[in-house]
């Protein structure tokens, strides 16, 4: 390589390192400090030694449980309901009219091509305009509004990938339609599936800023954090970030081979 | 492909499937997306009355906009806010992507996987972390006083306009980085090959190929990342305090605490017309430079 281009990745090496010291310095601190909590002795600031005492005292924790609960119950909720939409509006795509097909797919990428606060009051307008109280079924349905899309769009791609030729092979061969779909079709989307339904649920069990608007008296984990972080410090909040985070990444990560597999294996 | 409907029995059937197949596609995204859509900006020509929303057209609250003194100044400051993000996370995703670009491709996969991992983490627990590193008593303070750098806690780095630009900065990285690699990895290797061959340096293949080419990722990066900090009225709560006040959060607080829909409704079209008005710039750029 020439010096020019040596000198290059030298700096470009440089700004990357800072991106990922900055995307992950705080989040590996705040991970550190649910094992090995700050004590201040005459206000000089030292660390206690290794204990799991957040952990415990997380587990002892009722609200934050609770929370958890719910949130696994939307989660859960708006995954299973934007698997069949996201499916229902994959098909429609490449079975109707072209302008049918686009017009639903703008009108489905809305949610997520906005920003959230938009998606968030629209919908708390929306609950008021017909009267229906919030609570969990306003919060999963603000939910599915924004995680249908990405669905929709790992399922797409890969009923555009498998073409026409092996629906027309299976109808000459006289299986129905609903055959077709069950026996040919859907286990070819199968890895498909699972990517969307796991980014899905990482989505939704994370999902924030939409939530405040429509959640009403009902709480999810990132709201019930959102409140305590507001009051101040827990040190159980270390230890749920760190279990979070662990967890997140694992089902990131997943999902990230699984996808690196599929496109390996269409290739 | 598959259609759901199965050999009509009968015609009539066959058109009833056919309708609520229809309906079901086109029927849901409307009234889920769309009317929610729609009814805002339609409550946003309303009025708010003692405590009673007055569905009369009204552009009462359009003019507060502009001329009460708490909202064009807030609004002007936090576009500002927005764009300084949006140029240096683009410029920072720019030199990311290049340097991901230029790697084998194993590396490529585990490198561009370890920027993308953070886009799936916990959105409160990055603030939250993002406020412990910050604060008076955070991490970054602790760690200057320790090493004798500064004598007293450095209150500026918590609450303020500052702290919301790293946050949001730190926040967003990630969502400019995707677009920006996708696009490169997009160009051809022979491309760069044959800029080579021709006596090219590095610095002329990155300049007038890959940089140029890579140009609707820059621009997708830059307009993710401005709406979304636009948009965002958690972070600069959570880190700004009671200096950072930007406008989402102003428009959240229309629907909280103050209570005006009819006002935080006009605000959200404001906002939302300043999101659209960034992507139209935007997609106008590009065509611009895909006709030169």
């Amino acid at each position: 390589m020439k010096p020019q281009g040596r000198l290059l990745d030298a700096l470009l090496g440089a700004l990357t390192a800072f991106g990922f010291v900055i995307l992950y310095a705080p989040l590996v601190a705040t991970s550190a400090l649910s094992f090995f909590q700050i004590v201040r002795v005459r206000g000089a600031m030292g660390f206690a030694p290794f204990s799991l005492e957040p952990y415990l005292r997380l587990a002892a924790n009722g609200e934050i449980l609770a929370a958890l609960a719910t949130t696994l119950v939307v989660a859960a909720a708006a995954t299973a309901a934007s698997v069949v939409l996201g499916l229902m509006f994959a098909f429609y795509f490449v079975t109707a009219r072209r302008t049918f097909g686009v017009a639903v797919q703008t009108m489905i990428f809305l949610p997520f091509l906005l920003p959230p606060i938009i998606t968030g009051l629209s919908l708390l307008i929306l609950f008021r305009e017909i009267d229906f109280a919030r609570g969990l079924a306003t919060i999963v349905v603000g939910h599915i509004v924004f995680i249908v899309p990405v669905v929709y769009r790992t399922v797409l791609v890969r009923l555009q990938l498998l073409g026409r030729s092996l629906t027309e092979a299976s109808l000459d061969l006289g299986a129905s339609h609903f055959q077709t779909l069950t026996l040919v079709i859907l286990p070819q989307l199968r890895p498909a599936l699972i990517a969307g339904a796991l980014l899905a649920f990482a989505i939704s069990f994370d999902e924030t800023l939409i939530t405040l608007f429509v959640a009403g008296s009902e709480t999810t984990l990132p709201i019930r954090l959102w409140a305590m972080m507001r009051v101040g410090f827990v040190p159980e909040i270390n230890a749920l970030a760190t279990l979070i985070l662990v967890f997140t990444a694992a089902v990131t990560l997943g999902v990230g081979l699984l996808q690196q597999r599929t496109v390996n294996r269409s290739l | 492909m598959a259609e759901p409907a199965a050999a009509p029995p009968s015609r009539r059937s066959g058109l009833a499937r056919g309708l609520i197949w229809h309906g079901l596609n086109l029927g849901l995204p409307l009234a889920f997306v769309v009317v929610p859509i729609l009814s805002f900006v339609l409550v946003s020509f309303w009025s708010l009355e003692n405590g009673q929303i007055v569905e009369e057209f009204t552009l009462a609250n359009y003019a507060a906009f502009f001329t009460d003194a708490s909202y064009l100044p807030v609004y002007l400051s936090t576009v500002v806010l927005s764009l300084e993000v949006t140029v240096v996370n683009v410029a920072l995703a720019t030199a990311i992507s290049l340097f991901i670009f230029r790697r084998s491709a194993r590396v490529r996969f585990l490198m561009l996987m370890s920027f993308m991992l953070p886009l799936f983490m916990s959105y409160i627990i990055k603030v939250y972390s993002i406020r412990g590193i910050l604060g008076q008593r955070g991490i970054l303070n602790e760690a200057l006083m320790a090493a004798g750098l500064i004598g007293e806690p450095i209150e500026v780095l918590l609450f303020s306009r500052t702290a919301i630009f790293i946050a949001l900065a730190v926040i967003y990285l990630p969502y400019a980085i995707l677009p920006i690699y996708l696009a490169f990895d997009r160009i051809p290797a022979n491309y760069l090959a044959a800029s080579a061959d021709l006596g090219g340096s590095t610095a002329d293949g990155l300049r007038r190929i890959v940089l140029p080419l890579g140009m609707p990722g820059i621009a997708v990066a830059a307009v993710f990342t401005f709406v979304l900090t636009f948009g965002d009225f958690v972070t600069p709560q959570m880190v700004g305090g009671t200096q950072g006040f930007t406008f989402g959060r102003i428009v959240f607080s229309q629907f909280g605490l103050a209570l005006n829909w009819p006002l935080g409704s006009a605000l959200a079209v404001v906002l939302l017309a300043t999101t659209l008005l960034a992507v139209a710039l935007a997609g106008l750029a590009l065509r611009k430079e895909h006709v030169r």
